[in-house]
């Protein structure tokens, strides 16, 4: 089976070791296995790139150049924050000559062989931008190709109405992430119907869910997740489905504080993308770490008849 | 030996501040040939052309070299002032010692050796030119206009009015353009089909002009005086010579083709014509919609066309005119809504452009004048104008400013008060420009007298929710963020040029500036010229103009067209290339270099000839030229190599 470099990040290492495993668990399914970096430090998640300061951009690519010296060109990412961070260190890495030596000097002086580095440069080949980082969305999209997970399904979602959530930093900025058009993508709507669901179509798909305003400013955060559940609600969606684990986190956990806040509000069940792929795969349910919700998915799953009671394995 | 005068002027302050001109002027003296030199505060000006005349005559000089400007503002007022001593104006050279020398050097010394040596380089040319005389070029008094929009329709009719004929190219089946579409126009709000009509008509029977609608251009050759153009008349499946226009196969027609006239708000038949107004009043079919040549079956037009019109055997026909001059007047399109992501990328229902509000105030539109929103027909009690829709957005869109937005959405929202007068528009703006005749009192006016909201700032989003269509923008007055949940929403979408400009200007091989419009030769002093001699632009498709800038123009292209046929001949430039018959090998690499055609195999002589019309002495066959056969006037082998070793510091 082929292996593919794969970069969890911290969130996929513990809040969100749910992401991580039904990911890792519906990808072998499609006949590709997530292969762990050996060793890997935090990216970063995005202020590396948000200031110019060479310093910010050593640690992705660090992360990146252990890829291409083990001997890989692709790195798949499933984290928004990480998939963002590392694509756009690359694209300063190769675009920007006067950072990328910059770089390449801390990276450099950096590593155990330094001593020798000094004596003999031959040894030494600086990075240059030469490892494609690629979200698993986009992998599924571009290189299985959504229709082979059509063909793979186990469990037909047929019947669920899906309204995906786009987030902020998934596809901005376009000109150096050039994933789909930020203002009006498709790319989660047609993963969604390679699942036999529906998607459903509504204006706050790109708006934003407060991101780190939930630890300065809950409250922001609050007024607008509720807006964006509310709208997806209305539209006729069943459950909001997100790949990023900072807009999971506000969706979900922030219904609570919602709940108390706005009285009309009725709340909506949020899958990670790899959940509804692992359980439309087949993959068993206990599996999905569906614990971890504030939001009980089960009523949603009950609908189409896959519910915990059935939990079984194909 | 020749005996030349050099003039070094100073241009005031612009040449004389870097370089010493005296020096220079000494200097002079010293080269071989140079019997006299002088400097001079303004050579341009009368005193100076008076000097340099009375010289020529005093010191019996056979050439004379202006130290001075670029060759490209006064060498032909020098060389009519040497002619008028007597002198052949070839025998006039200009040293350019300040675009290229006093203007971009700071250091005077430098400066001054500089200009020292650039005047000997072209003395060195000046002592080999030879005496020239220009070459005549016969004109074919006949003029061809592309596009039949206002702009074509004004420049035809002043070009036939003047007495030449015109040839008027339209692609469409119907002269008239988007000033038919129009309801009525800013400032003054007369009727646009009212004062466009009459135009149309009279270009329609003017005996002098030649309507060709439904034709274009496909080949274009030649050069100025003399192209030659083919034009392609696509097949109507009517024969116009019979149909008398009675409309009732347009009746009968059983398909549904959404109208482009009326931005698809409304429905025609395959066999239509455009709007009732047409010139010429001929239905085309469809081919692409036509039931008949979809299925095979159907020709119900032909079964009820009473003198047999109908023709679906018809071929695109081929025709060649020649003609002198040509106005390039294809006009624009507006940015499509579906290129917009953020404002619904063509999903939202109510959710239009400003050409498709147009045709719903239009008397003729398809809600016959009522503003109907075209999702359920519903009087909308809202409406959000949003302006710059992809315009002066030079990261995402359009970086320049469309220029008529302003006008047209103040009007659209007084028009609409005036029909629903409960109505509130709203309109988004980023800054309100109204520069022109009577253009601010009109804006005034509406902010002030009609309770039309104002709100500076970007629209950032636009979508549907339930049967209202929200609008999140920013009132930047206020510093507060705005939702409007409107009934209809008109985007002031950018001034584009036309999709087919772009496959045009390759077959007339001119110039377009970077966002796809026509290029003029100047923009200031020569707004109507292409580079490209021979070429007139008109219009909205040299960029965004209203209605009184494009009737201006194309009245000027008119006028240099008329001015161009009131010679009775052209002279062309004779420094361009020649051939010493008895060095040309023929091998032909000439033809294969020339940018302009100029290069011919003459089986005859069995050599290859210049045609010095169509040369522009750009010098690229001399290169290429093996055998040393093709030679530039007054540029020859020799005079570049002893140029060359002069401006080096030879001699």
């Amino acid at each position: 089976m082929a292996k593919i470099a794969y970069y969890p990040g911290c969130a996929l290492n513990e809040r969100s070791s749910h992401l991580d495993r039904s990911a890792r668990d519906a990808t072998v399914r499609l006949g590709f296995e997530l292969d762990e970096l050996d060793t890997w430090t935090c990216c970063g998640a995005v202020p590396p790139v948000s200031e110019e300061r060479v310093m910010n951009l050593v640690a992705p690519s660090r992360i990146l150049k252990d890829v291409r010296d083990s001997g890989r060109d692709i790195l798949i990412t499933i984290c928004d924050f990480c998939y963002n961070t590392l694509k756009r260190t690359n694209f300063i890495i190769k675009s920007d000559e006067i950072t990328r030596k910059r770089v390449n000097a801390f990276l450099a002086d950096d590593t155990p062989e330094r001593d020798y580095l000094e004596k003999d440069d031959s040894l030494w080949e600086d990075y240059a931008g030469e490892v494609n980082v690629i979200h698993l969305m986009e992998y599924l999209r571009d290189e299985l190709g959504y229709e082979k997970i059509t063909e793979s399904l186990k469990r037909s979602l047929k019947g669920l109405k899906i309204a995906p959530y786009y987030g902020c930093v998934m596809l901005r900025p376009q000109n150096e992430i050039q994933l789909d058009n930020p203002e009006n993508p498709s790319i989660i709507e047609d993963f969604i119907t390679a699942l036999d669901a529906k998607p459903v179509k509504y204006p706050y798909r790109t708006e934003c869910c407060g991101s780190y305003l939930s630890v300065s400013s809950p409250d922001a955060s609050t007024r607008l997740c509720y807006r964006i559940l509310t709208s997806a609600r209305n539209s006729g969606a069943d459950a909001v489905v997100v790949s990023c684990p900072l807009c999971f986190y506000n969706l979900d956990s922030r219904q609570k504080a919602i709940t108390e806040a706005y009285s009309d509000f009725k709340p909506v069940p949020i899958f990670y993308f790899t959940q509804l792929l692992s359980v439309a795969l087949g993959v068993e349910y206990g599996r999905q770490g569906f614990e971890k919700h504030y939001v009980d998915v089960t009523p949603v799953l009950d609908k189409i008849g896959i519910s915990t009671g059935k939990g079984g394995e194909e | 030996m020749k005996r030349i005068g050099v003039f070094v002027c100073h241009c005031g302050i612009n040449i004389a501040e870097t370089v010493d001109v005296k020096r220079v002027a000494e200097e002079s003296m010293k080269m071989d040939g140079v019997a006299y030199a002088q400097d001079y505060i303004y050579m341009c000006s009368e005193p100076g052309q008076t000097l340099v005349r009375e010289k020529i005559v005093e010191e019996k000089l056979d050439a004379i070299i202006i130290a001075a400007c670029s060759p490209n503002l006064h060498e032909s007022t020098f060389r009519a002032a040497a002619e008028e001593a007597g002198l052949n104006p070839w025998q006039c050279e200009i040293a350019n010692i300040r675009e290229q020398c006093s203007w971009v050097h700071s250091d005077r010394e430098k400066a001054t050796s500089k200009a020292i040596h650039i005047v000997a380089t072209i003395v060195q040319k000046t002592r080999l030119n030879e005496s020239l005389e220009p070459i005549p070029v016969s004109i074919t008094k006949k003029a061809l206009v592309i596009g039949g929009g206002i702009a074509g329709i004004q420049a035809s009719l002043d070009i036939a009015d003047s007495g030449y004929k015109v040839i008027l190219v339209e692609k469409d089946s119907s002269i008239g353009g988007h000033m038919a579409q129009l309801s009525e126009t800013f400032p003054t709000l007369d009727c646009s089909q009212c004062i466009l009509t009459p135009k149309m008509v009279a270009a329609g029977k003017h005996p002098n002009i030649e309507l060709m609608t439904y034709s274009e251009i496909e080949e274009v050759s030649g050069y100025v005086g003399n192209f030659k153009v083919k034009i392609r008349r696509k097949a109507s499946f009517v024969d116009w010579s019979k149909c008398n226009g009675c409309g009732l196969c347009m009746e009968k027609c059983p398909a549904k083709v959404s109208s482009a006239f009326d931005r698809e708000l409304a429905t025609h038949g395959a066999i239509y014509v455009p709007f009732p107004q047409a010139v010429p009043n001929k239905p085309v079919i469809d081919k692409d919609s036509c039931i008949y040549f979809k299925t095979g079956k159907c020709r119900l037009c032909e079964k009820v066309c009473e003198i047999g019109a109908i023709n679906f055997e018809q071929e695109d026909q081929f025709v060649e005119e020649e003609v002198g001059a040509i106005i390039v007047a294809t006009g624009f399109e507006t940015l499509p809504v579906a290129d917009l992501a953020e404002y619904g990328a063509g999903d939202v229902p109510d959710l239009i452009d400003g050409l498709a509000f147009e045709r719903l105030l239009s008397a003729s539109g398809p809600t016959v004048g009522e503003v109907r929103r075209p999702s359920d027909g519903k009087v909308p009690k809202e409406i959000v104008f949003v302006q710059c829709a992809g315009s002066r957005d030079p990261e995402r869109y359009k970086p320049y400013c469309s220029k008529i937005c302003c006008m047209y959405t103040t009007k659209h929202a007084l028009l609409y008060k005036h029909r629903v007068h409960d109505g509130q528009p709203y309109i988004f703006y980023i800054d309100i420009r109204t520069g022109g005749k009577g253009y601010e009192e009109f804006y005034h006016n509406a902010e002030e007298e009609e309770n039309i909201i104002y709100l500076r700032g970007k629209v950032a989003k636009i979508f549907r929710d339930g049967d209202k269509t929200v609008v999140w923008g920013t009132d930047t007055l206020t510093g507060r963020n705005i939702e409007i949940a409107a009934d209809l929403v008109v985007l002031a979408t950018a001034v584009v040029p036309k999709d087919s400009t772009a496959e045009l200007v390759k077959k007339l091989r001119i110039q377009t500036g970077p966002n796809g419009f026509l290029a003029e030769a100047h923009p200031k002093l020569r707004p109507v010229e292409s580079i490209n001699s021979g070429f007139f632009l008109a219009g909205a498709a040299q960029g965004p103009k209203d209605i009184p800038e494009t009737v201006a123009q194309a009245s000027g292209a008119a006028c240099k067209v008329i001015s161009l046929f009131s010679r009775d001949h052209l002279e062309q430039d004779p420094a361009v290339a020649w051939v010493d018959e008895d060095l040309c090998g023929s091998c032909r690499i000439c033809i294969s270099v020339c940018p302009y055609d100029a290069r011919e195999y003459d089986e005859e002589k069995e050599i290859v000839i210049v045609n010095e019309a169509l040369c522009e002495g750009c010098g690229s066959c001399v290169a290429a030229c093996a055998c040393g056969a093709t030679q530039q006037r007054n540029l020859s082998d020799s005079q570049i190599k002893s140029m060359v070793t002069a401006s080096l510091g030879g001699v």
